[in-house]
């Protein structure tokens, strides 16, 4: 039995303008939701409307799949988008993900969910083109239905709870799908403990994407120098702290990998090792005023190899990569959690 | 608050621009007119003789929360 309150407006164009006054929604159209669609959503996660996905701790708030559904509905999500949903929102409630600082923060960071698995490919998924802008519906709305639940149930409004300083684009929606088809490395969610053929989501609290090109070389080693490259710039111009970076390889770098035999492993490795700087650089940014009697001291971006996310996705041309750096070093850790499998449930 | 209800004496400080924040989290937590210091902001960049003004900030209303 649904418990949400429910309103009756007049025709189409007012449910959306009685949305927007709530302030229900992010700024674009929403599907209205009606008590068929929220069930169906529940139906197809064969969830009771009272089920807790968790508990946020800082309020105290209980996140029940009937709020959830409400806001799939909300974003777009199909009866078959919501069991994603749902895994994503029960990894962000794990208490290493830090989910009221990660959404309150004035670093701006949002929830960057990665799917990896068979169910890619069964709702559509497109880990190619276009990845990191809205390459398909099912990560699309997947993403959206994150940010409004953010908004919709834990007030992590602009201004409200979220604090951002400035945000990024990624805070409409941050979901990508692994392309696992186009490499022969072993995936996001098989790199964290996930066994093959899993279906599983990794969630982490990103900062936007940062663009690097190389296309001037086949050595493995120099194209992850420009990534280091990267990595090195943001702990100078925004944090020094370690913590989980991800990395987005496209085909056209993938390939010279490959050929020389590189898996991820050697990557975070290589990565892990190169990717440091002293304290005495923010000197050169505009920070001289806190490198203070340290400036020898060495900081890497990484507090070891494994917190590296390693991921293959892009078109199929272009030696384009992104480096996506943590919120707030090591405050936040990636989750990852297999879909639909629940380690807490005992027997019955 | 968790240390208040832990028994333990504490105030909470906040700087200016979070005073909204508290607030709804105050509410939030079904602790609506919460009390707290307030300071300027913003701390990061504040020079030493600023910082001190904001202590005794803090401390000039902190203090009376915490014999109330």
């Amino acid at each position: 039995m649904l418990k949400s309150k429910t309103y009756e407006l007049e025709d189409p164009l007012a449910v959306q303008e009685y949305f927007h006054s709530r302030r229900w929604t992010d700024g674009l159209p929403v599907v209205p939701p009606t008590p068929q669609s929220v069930q169906e959503m529940l139906d197809r996660a064969n969830l009771d409307p009272e089920h807790l996905i968790g508990i946020e701790p800082v309020r105290n708030r209980r996140m029940t799949a009937e709020k959830l559904a409400v806001n799939a509905v909300m974003a777009g999500c199909l009866p078959d988008h919501f069991p994603l949903v749902c895994e994503s929102f029960s990894a962000m409630l794990k208490e290493p993900f830090l989910l009221h600082g990660a959404t309150a923060s004035t670093g701006g960071c949002a929830v960057l969910v990665v799917i990896n698995g068979p169910v890619r490919e069964q709702l559509g998924m497109c880990g190619t083109f276009n990845v990191l802008g809205s390459s398909d519906r099912a990560t699309t709305v997947i993403g959206r239905a994150i940010r409004l639940i953010l908004c919709n149930l834990l007030d992590a409004r602009p201004g409200d709870l979220d604090r951002s300083t400035l945000g990024h684009p990624g805070k409409f929606s941050y979901c990508i799908a692994e392309d696992e088809e186009h490499t022969e490395w072993l995936s996001l969610a098989e790199d964290r403990a996930m066994p093959r053929g899993t279906s599983a989501v990794t969630v982490m609290a990103a900062g936007s994407p940062r663009q690097i090109m190389n296309e001037w070389t086949t050595e493995p080693e120099a194209i992850l120098d420009t990534f280091v490259a990267e990595m090195k710039a943001c702990m100078r111009h925004y944090s020094i702290w370690p913590g989980n970076y991800a990395i987005i390889i496209p085909p056209q770098l993938r390939t010279h990998f490959e050929k020389a035999g590189w898996s991820k492993k050697d990557i975070r490795k290589y990565v892990f090792e190169h990717a440091r700087i002293q304290r005495k650089e923010w000197a050169d940014c505009g920070k001289a005023s806190v490198v203070g009697s340290q400036g020898e001291q060495e900081y890497a971006a990484l507090t070891d190899e494994d917190h590296l996310l390693v991921i293959a996705a892009g078109g199929p041309a272009g030696g384009f990569g992104a480096v996506i750096p943590p919120w707030f070093g090591t405050k936040s850790k990636a989750v990852t959690q297999a879909l639909g499998v629940c380690l807490d449930c005992g027997p019955q | 608050m968790k240390a208040e209800q832990l028994g333990i004496p504490a105030f909470a400080i906040m700087t200016s621009k979070f005073v909204s924040a508290a607030e709804l989290m105050s509410r939030v937590l079904g602790a609506e007119n919460y009390p707290f210091a307030v300071i300027d902001h913003p701390i990061s960049s504040a020079s030493e003789h600023d910082l001190a003004h904001q202590a005794e900030q803090a401390v000039k209303t902190g203090v009376p929360l915490l014999m109330r």
